[in-house]
């Protein structure tokens, strides 16, 4: 090997470990955009998890470059991520709890519920636990991953009644005129809400693109929450016809 | 201390400006959506708005601004005929405009909601919130909510103030963790609250961090309701030092213009021209007692509201109208006088002129006018189902009366037309107790309130 080729080797390990680094800060920079409301220390966690493997894979393409064998380093790194996998264990099942909560458990911030002998008020849902504010007002963090396992109670008045609708529109959309259709429209399907609660429509988040609300439906009889549902976002689904460009999305 | 940037906002705007505004634009060479109130003339291009809310917010505003409390203030009003914003010093009115429809329909939904908080709605009122009026309801509040928003981007303001029952709405609407006042000027029973508009109206209420009524009766009332946040009430205020003594001059055109003679003993109600305000109560009382006192008039002061001439509801017409006829029955017509709207200086020479103040109404939240009367040591006779009530010693500051029998004023008439000292006595003390409702109570009240909740001094240096 010339002192040239040499040289040529050391700098294309030097510019792969720049790149890995700038790559490094690339991504670390856009997670913490895209993901700006997650909790900040799991945000962390993710953006630390996401460098080390840039890193991890940077570091193999360089000592590559130095003709270095990498095979015993991945090795080592599988056990490492092996015994994190272990050691991270109940975390990733709180979360992977949290996942599938939002989907199947049967109450938000704001409810009152008992679950494995704790009672409260819901005062925040995170990734990893649920807090709840007892009537003594102690705090109460309860692991998610309990929710799949324990039957919860939801002991919040009328709350068998209620559907939340979330729905988004674009910012260019007036609000006023939305929330006027969306009245109307459940004005109409009124025989099967509870007149005592008309449908409150919230607004939860705005940004430049969107504004995103939640519409309060209270039924009379929840064995009919499923095809009013339906019902429901077929109107919505008319309303961002009619307002055309910069609609209306929904789930049910 | 720091400085606390406000965001206000009542239905009623500030200032009224005339007919044909587009004109008025055009006289004064003016352009532009932002404009200075310097460049209108009172009283030909605009008026101050009448009424108790803008006579509090107004000088509460000047007030907190002149004693560096304030910052900036924004002011949210609904005003059709009026460009976007107009400055007034260091306040900012911003103008929501509605189209007719609209206004139409949120004109409806409030007056029902009005009518059945005073207990004289006589359809069943339970199914509004289902209805197309409510539907225009909640858009007048959504655009204001709307314009607060892009307002609080642009000043990052510290706290909301939110005033009367047409707004509750709105803290629900607001997507913001700041804090959130709301003012409730009408009387506050909770019995009157339909059933079906609790937990609406619940809902509404718990958003706000602090409610303020007018007086200790609508704050048991609220409690008892259910309102969970900080409750308080604070005696409705007025700035003392604008109601100035008139000139000879002054009175003798107060005289000349309503044909009041020198010997005449003046009976007085100011009020707008609304049926809850009892005007034809009064006429009643007064028909009753003429006789014996053949040289007194009444004179009833007001005209409509904002409501009734701003956004287009005929009520005070209607209402005018049916007092009309009722002084023609009662053959009274060179007895009762009907004024109008006064300017500020013909209604000081008002109360200097008459011997006696009558607040007539069926049910009120406050009664501020009954403060005015005592600014100029008028004994005032005033009506049971009025807030201010509760601040009357029955014999030392005041006579109450029920305001559903027309004997029982018509007794408390006499009683202070014939005794002089009685009199005397009633105006001396009423204008002690005045005090309580004095512009510089309300402000330190106010103020403290809004420290508090902000967390005990604004943001701004």
């Amino acid at each position: 090997m010339t002192l040239y080729d040499f040289l040529y080797e050391i700098a294309i390990f030097v510019v792969i470990l720049s790149m890995t680094f700038i790559a490094s800060r690339i991504f670390s920079l856009i997670i913490r955009g895209i993901f700006r409301t997650w909790v900040p220390v799991v945000r962390a966690h993710f953006q630390r998890l996401v460098s080390v493997t840039i890193w991890v894979i940077g570091l193999m393409f360089a000592f590559q470059q130095l003709g270095l064998r990498v095979d015993f380093l991945l090795l080592v790194l599988g056990l490492i991520g092996v015994g994190a996998l272990i050691a991270i264990k109940d975390t990733l099942e709180n979360i992977g709890a949290k996942y599938f909560s939002d989907v199947y458990v049967p109450f938000k911030v704001g409810d009152v519920i008992k679950v494995a002998g704790s009672s409260g008020k819901v005062i925040e849902i995170n990734p990893i636990t649920t807090v709840l504010l007892t009537e003594n007002e102690e705090l109460v963090s309860i692991p998610n991953s309990l929710f799949l396992k324990e039957k919860i109670e939801n002991v919040t008045p009328h709350v068998w009644k209620e559907i939340l609708v979330p729905i988004t529109i674009g910012s260019n959309v007036s609000l006023p005129e939305f929330e006027s259709e969306i009245l109307k429209a459940c004005n109409k399907i009124k025989k099967y809400l509870d007149e005592r609660f008309p449908p409150v429509l919230t607004v939860k988040s705005r940004n430049r693109q969107s504004v995103g609300l939640v519409l309060t439906l209270m039924v009379k009889e929840p064995g009919k929450k499923n095809e009013i549902i339906e019902e429901i976002n077929r109107k919505i689904s008319e309303i961002e016809h009619k307002i055309g460009r910069g609609g209306a999305q929904h789930r049910g | 201390m720091g400085k606390l940037s406000l965001c206000t906002s009542s239905q009623t705007p500030l200032i009224r400006f005339n007919a044909g505004y587009e004109g008025i634009l055009k006289k004064r060479g003016l352009q532009g959506k932002s404009l200075d109130i310097a460049n209108f003339v009172e009283g030909e291009d605009y008026e101050f708005t009448a009424g108790g809310v803008t006579r509090m917010i107004f000088p509460l505003l000047k007030q907190m601004l002149g004693r560096g409390i304030l910052e900036n203030p924004h002011w949210v009003s609904l005003n059709p005929i009026a460009p976007e914003t107009v400055t007034i010093g260091d306040i900012t009115l911003n103008h929501v405009r509605l189209g007719k429809e609209r206004v139409s329909g949120y004109g409806q939904a409030k007056e029902t909601i009005w009518k059945t908080l005073h207990g004289i709605q006589k359809e069943p009122a339970g199914s509004l919130f289902w209805q197309d009026e409510f539907v225009d309801y909640t858009y007048y509040n959504r655009v204001c909510s709307e314009l607060i928003t892009r307002l609080d981007e642009e000043n990052d303001f510290d706290l909301f103030y939110v005033h009367d029952f047409q707004q509750l709405p709105l803290a629900q609407m607001l997507h913001t963790l700041k804090p959130k006042i709301f003012r409730w000027h009408i009387p506050f029973d909770e019995s009157l609250v339909p059933e079906a508009w609790r937990q609406s109206l619940s809902l509404y209420f718990n958003e706000y961090d602090a409610v303020i009524v007018s007086c200790k009766k609508y704050l048991e009332s609220l409690k008892k309701f259910g309102y969970n946040g900080k409750a308080f009430y604070i005696y409705p205020y007025i700035d003392q030092d604008a109601y100035k003594r008139p000139s000879f001059g002054e009175i003798e055109l107060f005289n000349k213009e309503f044909g009041i003679k020198q010997d005449d003993r003046v009976l007085l109600v100011v009020a707008r021209l609304d049926p809850m305000k009892g005007q034809d109560g009064a006429i009643k009382g007064f028909s009753r007692v003429a006789k014996s006192f053949p040289n007194s008039k009444l004179v009833l002061v007001g005209d409509g509201s904002f409501s009734s001439q701003g956004i287009g509801l005929s009520k005070a017409e209607r209402w005018l109208s049916e007092l009309r006829e009722l002084v023609r029955k009662l053959g009274m017509e060179d007895r009762v006088v009907f004024t109008g709207h006064l300017t500020h200086a013909e209604l000081q020479a008002a109360y200097e002129r008459c011997e006696l103040t009558i607040l007539p109404s069926v049910l009120e939240g406050f009664g501020l006018v009954v403060i005015e009367g005592w600014l100029y040591k008028k004994p005032a006779i005033v009506s049971s189902e009025a807030g201010i009530a509760e601040l009357i010693k029955h014999g030392e500051n005041g006579l109450i009366f029920n305001p559903r029998d027309p004997s029982d004023l018509a007794d408390k008439l006499s009683a202070v037309l014939s005794d002089q000292n009685l009199a005397l006595a009633l105006g001396e003390n009423g204008y002690k107790t005045s005090q309580q409702c004095s512009l510089e109570k309300g402000v330190k009240a106010e103020a403290e309130l809004m420290q508090g909740l902000v967390g005990s001094e604004g943001t701004r240096p």
